[in-house]
């Protein structure tokens, strides 16, 4: 029936604080293809990594799903018992985590903490079977085999990027999110981990979720991609669609943000003012304080929102949709 | 204008922090207890005032209470369990008397005589809430009196100790050096000194009233293990940024050292600064229990006073002189260290659950 | 490395010099002296005092005492004890030191795993009703008044009850004919408990490098039944067989104060781990371990517990510097008669010798556990280890 390796429907999710509840998450909706790689767009503090969070059922103690659905491979996740969470994590769904100095135990050998997943997921695999592979993994994204039997505080940051990504991929899983995987390193190599995802992805067939502010990274990567502002998806449809013909001002708005080594040399332009708090419930189109071009029901926030479709595949925000 | 901002940040600081406070139930749980013995403490001179407690009777150290009652005489049997009783300990029971005790003083006596003797130490009754002890002394005075000393000495050696430990510690960390290696040498000379028999040997040649162990405690305490904890505490702090920005924009080390580091290590210090009242009440209790103090009452003096005269292995006939006293210090101890653990986690936010 | 310790070492002994001088000093400032009570026996001649005095050379001035000690100290000779004349402080010491070391070790060991045991399912637990429950109860154990509970425990286990006897460490009606004295069989015993935790402990480690947690579980049970039945065989052969009656009535008179002592021990250290894995947990490696796949149970002992061992193993390290402190009180109340008692005793009889000497032991063993204390964290925690050696 599905050849979607997750199907999210309607998922909204906010995180009960001593100031108020935070909607982080409002309904949300999209769905990946095997093989297909999907970006996720937006500022910090937008909900990616929330929404990152949520797929893996990940979130913190104080965060409530109100309600959506996320489907892996057909089959519900939310409402599993941890014991049936447990499996699927890093089985069929991995991550690679933003930060990813942070994600290594510093007492622990890498080997071993690759090792450990593994042993979890199959369990009948043999100690060399198991270092087989991780060689295998290292090889595919550049690593020399030695680094198993190091600890993390020895590697640089790019091989403990590295090092992430061959974790994330230790279980074969289906589908893999990629949180911001190289912003804190250099150009240099992140242009180098940015091939190294593509070249495995392709060589496995993976599902790739990318998450990223940078708006460049996420053109390069993916084939469809998703817009997130205050919570909400605002734009979202095949990349090269979207790039080429943005209907939401906040799209357009990024892109225009972006400095271009071709054409000539113009002035950035970037948007004035901050995304809202989310512990207000927003009325409206939540972008329509910032937008450039807001019409009447935009500024007096009583338009309704809702996606509809603009293109092929792609639909946006109905405000701005009707808007230009 | 901006002291008054400063004034209202530092107002809205304590707000938000009373609030974190509240959500932590061992933290309110503790203060619940410390407030409940300060009450205690202040109550007792309140009720000598208000002449609602006449002194003569009540007072914890020189009161008597002459209450006379008629006991029955009996004579107990040399095997149990009989009818009447079930083991040694329950004859004579706390209205009767034992012939043979009579019998030793020379006192004529016969099975079934009333005889009238005073009944210290006597169990709670209405006069006497938690009763008295074996010279008439009020328990209840005598544990509010406590309370009092209890808070004295706990306050007092605690800020003695945490201010001695902050400062040394916070120096050590920041100046380094040769400073830093003569603190920690001092501090493990401190640590090596066996701390019982060395108070012992303080109270051998010198008399030691509350003042004087508060002192003395809070010194050894601060000059101690304390200052290596704080070290490494500020030491943590010392390597964030924002001390090097102090730096290049020309603070002084001294202005650094107090304006920045130690406020940032404030915090902790309070929070050690309650964990060493638990330490000082129970240090006292204990010193009191050796007989080791020079105090007139105190809660370690009640327990203290309850043994050398015997009445702990009474089990529990005699309860009113070995539970209340026990069980104060373990919870206003206890009461002390929870609120510490509430603090944590308004200081921690790492501990924080939201 | 290397130099590290060095400079440490001269350091230690310039503290340790320091240390002799004040603790000297102290003990001459009571007022009075070991042999005040002669001047008070009616029956004795007032030479008998200034004689004794003369002898033990406390006639000469403060600071020519204080020299000639520091000299003799440094030669080795401690002198004699006043009290126990003509034994020497040395002797005193080695025939109390077992009796507490025996009591104390176990009980620092077993609080020590107990109490980590605890506070990591504490943490772990963090706001469900047993955490709340449990915490309250350790911190009762932390903060109860240890006097009155010990007195509490003696009076009904072992008066009410009848379980254990009332004190001492033995019966003095079963020893009259024994072949052994009490220290030999103490000798023995902490031989034997020395030599069986460290074959546990090896163990542990040899069966550390297995992976499956079924099979390294097994293989644990499986050392620990090997031991079991070799320490039987032990004490039934030979010499140890006919030891094995006064080890027992030892043993016996062990169990209550170690019970006691434990129950109050353990929950320092329950309380501490539980802060510091609340701190651990929060970190993101610890997500990382979750979005794995492990279970709870594994995430917890193996990731978060792993990192909370360090400042608990330097709690530990400082707590054996106070066993024989903390040891007073237990054994005046439980008449255990060890080396807690024993400086008691010399600083109340103003015993200088022994409680010089006793009092140096102490800061000694301070001195040495501070540093393996320094040391220890940086095995510890890799990340230290590299600092050190660059």
């Amino acid at each position: 029936m599905t050849d979607y390796a997750l199907e999210v429907k309607n998922l909204s999710m906010h995180y009960d604080t001593l100031d108020g509840n935070v909607d982080a998450v409002k309904n949300i909706s999209f769905n990946v293809k095997s093989g297909e790689s999907f970006g996720l767009v937006g500022e910090s503090g937008c909900g990616k990594t929330s929404v990152a969070m949520t797929l893996l059922q990940l979130q913190p103690e104080n965060s409530v799903i109100s309600e959506g659905s996320i489907k892996v491979d057909g089959n519900e996740l939310i409402g599993l018992s941890e014991n049936e969470l447990r499996k699927i994590r890093w089985d069929s769904i991995s991550i690679v985590f933003q930060g990813a100095m942070n994600a290594w135990n510093p007492v622990i050998k890498v080997g071993e903490q690759i090792r450990e997943a593994m042993r979890e997921h199959n369990p009948e695999s043999s100690k060399k079977e198991n270092i087989e592979k991780i060689n295998e993994l290292f090889k595919m994204v550049g690593l020399d085999e030695s680094i198993a039997d190091r600890f993390p505080h020895e590697l640089s940051g790019g091989m403990k990027q590295r090092a992430v990504i061959a974790l994330a991929l230790s279980c074969d899983p289906k589908i893999v999110i990629a949180d911001e995987p190289t912003t804190a390193l250099d150009v240099v190599i992140q242009d180098q981990i940015l091939n190294e995802i593509k070249k495995v992805q392709e060589l496995l067939g993976l599902s790739l979720i990318y998450i990223s502010h940078d708006i460049a990274v996420i053109a390069e990567m993916t084939d469809k991609i998703a817009v997130m502002y205050a919570g909400s998806i605002v734009e979202i449809g095949p990349t090269k669609s979207v790039f080429e013909s943005p209907k939401h001002s906040y799209t357009r708005a990024l892109l225009d943000s972006t400095p271009s080594i071709h054409g000539e040399k113009k002035k950035l332009s970037s948007l004035d003012g901050e995304p809202p708090s989310l512990i207000n419930v927003i009325n409206g189109c939540s972008f329509s304080p910032r937008c450039p071009t807001p019409t009447s029901g935009c500024r007096d926030q009583t338009i309704e929102m809702g996606l509809k479709q603009v293109g092929d595949d792609h639909y946006a925000d109905k405000c701005c949709s009707e808007c230009v | 204008m901006e002291n008054q901002e400063f004034e209202n940040d530092l107002k809205a600081k304590f707000k938000k922090n009373w609030r974190l406070f509240k959500q932590s139930k061992l933290g309110m749980t503790g203060l619940a207890i410390v407030i409940f013995f300060a009450f205690l403490a202040i109550l007792q001179p309140l009720l000598f005032l208000t002449n609602i407690w006449d002194e003569a009777t009540y007072h914890p150290v020189v009161g008597y209470d002459a209450e006379q009652i008629s006991r029955t005489v009996v004579q107990c049997p040399d095997e149990y369990p009989t009818e009447k009783y079930d083991t040694k300990d329950d004859c004579p029971r706390l209205d009767e008397v034992n012939i043979r005790y009579l019998k030793a003083f020379g006192i004529d006596a016969e099975v079934g005589d009333s005889y009238l003797s005073n009944v210290q130490p006597a169990p709670p009754s209405s006069r006497h809430l938690l009763g008295t002890d074996s010279l008439g002394r009020d328990i209840f005075s005598q544990l509010m009196e406590g309370s009092q000393v209890a808070f004295l000495l706990g306050l007092i050696s605690a800020i003695i100790g945490v201010g001695i430990s902050t400062l040394l510690g916070t120096a050590a960390a920041f100046y380094g050096g040769k400073l830093d290696t003569y603190l920690m040498r001092q501090s493990d000379l401190v640590l090596m000194l066996p701390s019982l028999p060395f108070l012992f040997i303080i109270s051998a040649f010198a008399e030691l009233k509350v003042w004087h162990l508060a002192v003395v405690l809070g010194t050894l305490g601060g000059l101690g293990g304390s200052v290596i904890t704080i070290k490494s505490q500020a030491l943590q702090v010392k390597v964030k940024p924002f001390v090097d920005s102090a730096r290049i924009t020309g603070g002084s080390k001294r202005r650094i050292m107090f304006s920045h580091i130690l406020p940032n290590v404030a915090p902790l210090a309070l929070l050690y600064m309650v964990f060493s009242v638990t330490g000082a009440i129970a240090s006292e209790s204990v010193l009191s229990f050796l007989g080791l103090l020079n105090i007139d009452m105190s809660w370690g003096i009640m327990i203290y006073l309850s043994q050398t005269e015997g009445f702990i292995f009474t089990g529990l006939k005699y309860w009113w002189l070995i539970i209340p006293a026990g069980l104060a210090v373990t919870l206003l101890a206890g009461g002390f260290y929870l609120v510490g653990r509430g603090l944590d986690d308004v200081f921690n936010p790492r501990l924080r659950r939201r | 490395m290397l130099a590290y310790t060095i400079k440490r070492f001269f350091e230690m002994i310039i503290v340790f010099f320091l240390f002799l001088v004040i603790s000297y000093l102290l003990f001459n400032a009571i007022p009075g002296n070991a042999f005040s009570s002669l001047l008070l026996n009616p029956l004795l001649p007032p030479e008998a005092y200034q004689k004794t005095i003369e002898a033990f050379g406390l006639d000469k001035p403060l600071l020519e005492r204080l020299q000639l000690y520091i000299v003799n100290f440094f030669k080795g000779d401690f002198g004699y004890s006043y009290t126990y004349y003509p034994r020497t402080p040395i002797d005193l010491i080695a025939e109390r030191l077992p009796r507490t070391l025996m009591l104390f070790s176990i009980v620092n060991i077993v609080a020590f795993y107990t109490g980590f045991l605890v506070g990591k399912i504490l943490a772990w637990r963090r706001g469900s009703k047993s955490e709340t429950w449990i915490t309250i109860g350790s911190v009762f154990s932390y903060t109860v008044f240890y006097p009155w509970f010990a007195l509490m425990m003696l009076w009904f286990f072992g008066y009410k009850l009848d379980w254990f006897p009332l004190g001492k460490f033995l019966v003095p009606e079963k020893w009259y004919d024994a072949p052994y004295s009490s220290d030999e069989i103490f000798y023995t015993l902490i031989l034997f408990t020395t030599i069986l935790s460290f074959m546990l402990f090896l163990v542990f480690i040899f069966t550390r490098g297995i992976e499956s947690i079924q099979n390294r579980r097994n293989a644990r049970l499986f050392g620990l039944v090997i031991l079991l039945s070799i320490s039987a065989m032990y004490w039934s052969n030979g010499e140890a067989a006919l030891k094995r009656f006064y080890a027992a009535d030892i043993a016996y008179h062990m169990i209550l104060p170690t019970f006691t002592v434990t129950l109050v021990a353990f929950a320092g250290t329950a309380l501490l781990t539980r802060t510091t894995m609340m701190e651990v947990l929060k970190d993101d490696y610890i997500l990382t371990a979750r979005a794995k796949g492990l279970s709870q149970k594994r995430v917890r002992d193996r990731h978060a517990a792993r990192t909370a061992l360090l400042p608990v193993v330097t709690s530990f390290i400082f707590t054996i510097i106070t066993i024989i402190d903390g040891s007073v009180l237990t054994e005046s109340i439980f008449s255990w008669p060890g080396m807690g008692q024993l400086i008691l005793e010399a600083v109340v009889q103003e015993d200088i010798p022994l409680a010089m000497a006793t009092f140096s032991f102490i800061g000694i063993l301070a001195l040495i556990a501070h540093f393996i204390a320094d040391i220890s964290y940086a095995f510890l925690d890799p990340r230290i280890r590299v600092k050190a050696e660059s």
